[in-house]
Order: C-alpha cells, then structure tokens, then sequence
C-alpha cells in the first residue's frame, strides 16, 4: 500500500470463488492470476475471497444458497464473481464472468448425469438453485461467458443473455515456443473426459519413430492403469512416456516449447481449453478430434492443426504427418499463434472489458 | 495434521487482525501440517449482525480437515467436531463497549435482545470448542466475565523475530505504529513541549484520516519542535523499521485501553530496547512492568516528558530494561513454539 491519499482514487475489485478445501485446480489459478492481473493494472486494488462450496448431500445445497445470500460485503466498489453459489453474494456493482454454471442443477441433471437425479428432492433442488441463479443474473451489472456453450447453456436454461470473454491463458510468458522436437505432446488432467487413451492407442498403428509424452494430473488412479496397460501393449512402447502427477508449470511449458505439435482430444469441452491455448500460444499445431466440443473453434483442420474422427488409426497419421512434413508442422504452429493473437485474449483486454461496465 | 484457519476480514483492510491469521498459516506449514485458510467477510452492523453469524454457521467443514482454527468472530461459531478458538475479541460494542459511543443498537428492550442474544450464541459456540485460548488476560477476563468461560492467554509472536537487532542507544524514542487518536501520537507531541534534554521523537506510520495527521503536523509547527519531532507520516519499509528500532533511545507505545500489547511492543522487545507506555494502555501492560522493562507513567504530557527524559539521561538504565524486555518474551512464552504446540495439542 503505497502513501494515505492514494486511496481515495482506487477502485477496490474482490474477485469471488468457490473452494474446496484443499484442492487447487484450473479454477483456482484462473482466480489468482486475474486477482494479480487485476492488481497491476493501475488505479486498481483486487484481492480475493474464497467461499467452501458443499454439494453433497444434496441437501446441504440448499444452505450453501442461504449462506452466501447472507454474506455482506463492505468497502467494496466492484465485484467480480466466478461461480455457484458464492457469486450470489450480494453487492451493488457485480460483474459475473461464468466459468460455469452449478451444471449438476442443469445439463448434467437433464441428462441423468448428475448427483442429484438419485435424490428424490433433486428436482426441487434444481428449480431452487436455478431460481436463486436467476435472482443473482437480474441484478448483476453484467454477464460474462468464458464460452459459445456456457452462453448457450445460460441463454437456454434461464433466459439470460451473456457476452463470451474468453479466459486469457495463465502465464502465457512461458509459452513462447522452441525447437520442432521429436515428440508430441498431450498435456492437461489425465481422465477418461479427456481421452488420452485415444493417443496412446494411435501410438500403436504409428509409422515413423515419433515419441507421445502425455504429462498431467490423474484424475483416477483406474485410468492411469488403463493407460500403462495400453502403453505396455503397444506396437511403440518404447516411444510412449506416460508422466502421471502434478508438474510446475514452467516444467509443461518446456514440454510445450519444445514439441512438435500437441495432442489434445477431450470429448465436447466446454471451452476452448487451456491446453490448446498454451500449444497455440507456443507455435504448436493442435491434433485434436471432430468432437471436441470448444476446442474446434481454434483448431482449424490442417491450417492450425489437424482435425480426426476420435480413432487411433486416424490419430496416429496425423502424428505421421507432422513428423514426416516438418516444414507444415511449423506453418500451422505459426498460424495458430497468429489465430490466438488475433482473438484478443489478453488479460488488457480481458480486464478493460470487466472494468468497463457502468 | 490438515488445518482449516477461518478468520473474518474486511476486504481490503490489512492490519494486526490478517498478520496473525496469516503468520500462523506460514508457521503451521513450516511445522508440517497441511494448511488451508479462509477468510469470510463480516461487517459489524446491527440489521443483519445475525444474518451473517448464520452464513459462518451454515459453513460446513466438519469432514474437509483433522481441526479447524478459528480466529476473528465469528469464525468460532462454525461448527467442527475438533475446533479450537484462539479468540481475539469480542463483538465489542456488545460487550465491554456497551456504555460507549460504539454501541450501535439503543439500550431498549430490542437492543438488550440483540445483546443478550450475542452473549448466548458466543458462549455456546465456545462451549463447543476442544480449547479456546485467548490473545491478551484482557481477552481472557472478558471470557470470563461475559460468557463463564475459562481460557488462558497464548500471546501471538510476530513473524521472524530475529530481523530486529540492536545496534545502541541514540536520542530518539521512537513510535512506529498506524496514526489514530486512539494511539495517542499527539500526547507525545504534547509532552515534546516539557522535556529539559535533548531527547528526540520519531513518528512513523499513517492513517486514512488526513485531517488528524495534519493537526499532529501543525501542532509541530505551531509548537515550533521541528528540531525535535520528526513524524514520517507513510508506511515505512520493514526494512526501514528495523533500523529506526535497531538505534533508537526507546520505543513509545500509548494506546488507549488497547486489548493486547501491540506488535510494536514486541518488535522493541526483539531488539532489546525499553517501551514507554502509560498507566490506561491495557493490554501492553501485560507486558511491560514499570522500571523492569519499560517505564509506564500517567497518560499526562508532563509525566511522559519526565520519563522521557529519564530515558535520555540514565542510558544505563534504559539499557538494562531493554535487556529484560528480551527476556519478558521467554518468561511469558511468546514464541511460535508455543502458539503451534498448544493449537495443535
């Protein structure tokens, strides 16, 4: 804090989340990087605040609404929520920006996918949330979606349109690309949402001698072994390395920088994923599969990358042709920094947009 | 162990209620433990006093750690099968600050409810906790008096004490704390006006009412002591305040009826220097004794003139307190060990 009459100019913006209690993940460093951001950017003082998040029992969703609809906030100008339920916090001058919805009262429950559909309250709980949502969007200063299918979702379930702003890439310093290596990279959590096995199947049908490293946290211990068992099998298994467990992220950023394309074959994502921006953002080609979901909207088939049906056999040729035409590898790495660059997903303009509305 | 810390915050206001939550997250891990900490907004306001006990209430932590640590109110109304409360204070102005401008409900039946009604949810918060340890006896006999609840005091340490040094004895007693009446800088200007020697003041530290910093800068001026007073009115470096304590005379801190001591106190302590307080300071005279390691006096300018004179002249003196201020530390068991030890018993 710098000398007493500075104050009086500074805008005070606390950024909301939700917390498990000791777990971090992609949400959590999303928050701290804009509370950071946030705090360089001149005339602004941010600071977070993190709220523990419950939801099963089901029940004890239904308090979690109550509690954070009771909080009070002070000597706060601006508000910048993130997620159920602690964005229902109440405050004057809130901005939300939907990293998502509580899905298990939406989509997943539609869908038989979520906890609540073997609670016989489930169907009550859902309208509850859903009303308590609609309540928070009425008077927010402004809605923002970190993607086309968060905004669809939210357009379609409680009627509220949003502007996409995508979230900026943490620590984009250290994805500045390198060399064009030996091997492809597939970072990210490891889990069956996020179909490595896909990757190390293709492996097996793979011609040249291209290396896959996949490096991330295992999500279940069940699919990690999945994956040895796939890699032990396989045609190449001297050219799979499987890298289970958390890594540093300057230590994935080598990785990044120094592949010759990246990997990355969720089903239907959500977003544009981090993975495929930090691949973008280091030069890399993305091989990614027709269902990806958000990642198609970056990864373009054969300009930024190349675009499969999620088959091992057709994986594995687009590994082949990255290796056998380097001089394409490195075109489409060039046209993916360019693509990232051109839609503006800095954090200046992430945080002028947040900061802008009345 | 995994440990949960929850203490109430108001956003972006820093101070003595944040470095003890954080500092004691930073020794934790040092001791191994895993550590999460939460700080919950709380605004002490009469309409929804309540209303927000309730949100801190219907926080469920019961299965996510092996303790939960709470610490500002009302944290300690969480619930937790193995909580242990270091409680710092009161909601005040429902206790002890009762009959004082800071009650913010009438004294009619509807404020007496609201009162007595405080008093039943903290006693039975308490109750519920494995141990419940105080920061200062103030605390501790309010405990006591208000709720019928024994706890002793765990004094808080700062966080490294070993920065502060001792490089000898100048002319200047100096203050180092936030700039506020009730920290009573302007009685030391006051007394400026009495002292024979040529002892010096140094204040450093500010505040956000500007209009009290200027009244402490122009009575300087209109008192003509410009020579002799030298207030820095900004948050000095810590750095900077180790060296300022490191060559200093003394160390002053004259709160009004403070609840603890003041890290400031410690900090002189650390660096075996004398604390000049007086009589009405509350809590810092659970540490400082009068002529064992500080002197304390009459909150009058002319009595603090005398004993800051005293200081300036008999540097023998003022440096055997220093050395027994030291002491006072491990006598009263102000150390991480201590804090760690008895919260993770």
């Amino acid at each position: 804090m710098g000398n007493g009459s500075k104050l009086v100019d500074l805008i005070r913006v606390l950024v909301i989340n939700n917390a498990a209690p000791f777990i971090r993940g992609g949400a959590e460093e999303f928050a701290d990087e804009l509370v950071r951001r946030l705090n360089k950017t001149r005339g602004v003082e941010a600071e977070l605040l993190r709220i523990p998040f419950r939801w099963d029992p089901a029940e004890c969703i239904i308090e979690q609404i109550l509690l954070n609809r009771n909080l009070q906030l002070y000597g706060v100008d601006r508000v910048i929520a993130l997620k159920f339920p602690a964005y229902l916090i109440p405050h004057p001058s809130k901005i939300l920006w939907l990293l998502h919805q509580f899905r298990q009262a939406y989509d997943l429950y539609d869908s038989g996918m979520s906890h609540l559909c073997d609670y016989e309250s489930g169907k009550k709980i859902t309208q509850l949330v859903r009303r308590a949502d609609e309540l928070c969007f009425k008077d927010c200063r402004a809605l923002y979606t970190n993607s086309p299918i968060t905004q669809a979702r939210l357009r379609k379930y409680n009627g509220f349109e949003s502007t996409v702003l995508y979230p900026p890439l943490i620590n984009a310093e250290h994805f500045r690309g390198g060399d064009y290596g030996e091997y492809i990279f597939a970072g990210g959590r490891v889990g069956p949402g996020k179909r490595q096995h896909l990757l190390v199947e293709a492996m097996h049908y793979l011609e040249s001698s291209t290396k896959l490293i996949v490096a991330g946290p295992l999500d279940d211990e069940a699919y990690g072994h999945r994956l040895r068992e796939l890699a032990k099998k396989s045609n190449n298994a001297d050219n799979i390395e499987l890298r289970f467990g958390f890594h540093e992220r300057h230590e994935i950023a080598k990785l990044v920088n120094g592949s010759l394309g990246c990997a990355y074959v969720p089903i239907d994502e959500d977003s544009l994923g981090y993975v495929t921006m930090e691949a973008f953002s280091a030069g890399k080609a993305v091989v990614t599969t027709s269902d990806a979901g958000g990642v198609l909207e970056l990864v373009v088939d054969s300009e930024t990358g190349f675009v499969t049906d999620p088959n091992p056999p057709m994986i594995a040729q687009t590994f082949d042709r990255l290796a056998g035409e380097r001089k394409m590898a490195v075109k489409m790495g060039r046209a993916a920094s360019a693509l990232l660059d051109s839609k503006a997903l800095s954090w200046e303009h992430a945080i002028t947009r947040l900061l802008s509305d009345p | 162990m995994k440990i949960i810390i929850v203490s109430s915050f108001v956003p972006f206001v820093h101070g003595g209620g944040r470095f003890i939550v954080e500092w004691l997250e930073q020794k934790l891990l040092e001791y191994g433990h895993q550590v999460e900490r939460f700080y919950l907004p709380f605004v002490d306001r009469p309409l929804d006093v309540f209303d927000q006990i309730l949100a801190y209430r219907l926080l469920d932590l019961t299965s996510s750690a092996d303790r939960l640590i709470a610490i500002r109110p009302p944290a300690h109304v969480i619930a937790h099968p193995n909580k242990v409360i270091w409680f710092i204070h009161h909601i005040r102005s429902l206790y002890d600050l009762w009959d004082s401008p800071y009650r913010f409900v009438p004294d009619n039946p509807a404020g007496r409810a609201v009162r007595s009604t405080m008093v039943e949810l903290d006693t039975k918060a308490l109750r519920e906790a494995k141990r419940v340890f105080t920061n200062s006896q103030v605390v501790a006999y309010r405990l006591k008096r208000y709720n019928g609840i024994a706890a002793n005091p765990l004094y808080p340490p700062i966080l490294n004490p070993e920065r502060f040094r001792n490089d000898g004895y100048g002319d200047e007693i100096v203050m180092i704390c936030r700039v506020e009446l009730h920290k009573r800088q302007w009685l030391l200007v006051e007394a400026m006006r009495h002292v024979k020697t040529a002892v010096k003041l140094r204040l450093c530290g500010t505040s956000m009412d500007s209009t009290h910093r200027e009244s402490i800068q122009s009575s300087i001026c209109d008192y003509k002591l410009n020579a002799k007073i030298i207030f820095e009115d900004r948050w000095i470096s810590e750095e900077e305040k180790i060296e300022k304590i490191a060559s200093c005379l003394a160390v002053a801190y004259i709160p009004q009826d403070e609840d603890s001591y003041g890290y400031c106190s410690l900090e002189a302590a650390h660096a075996m220097k004398a604390v000049l307080t007086t009589e009405d300071s509350g809590g810092v005279l659970e540490l400082v004794n009068d002529r064992v390691n500080g002197l304390v006096v009459a909150p009058d300018p002319i009595a603090l003139a005398d004993a800051m004179d005293r200081l300036f002249l008999d540097r023998i003196s003022t440096a055997n307190m220093g050395n027994a201020n030291k002491r006072r530390l491990s006598d009263l068991r102000i150390d991480w060990e201590t804090v760690v030890s008895s919260l993770t018993l």
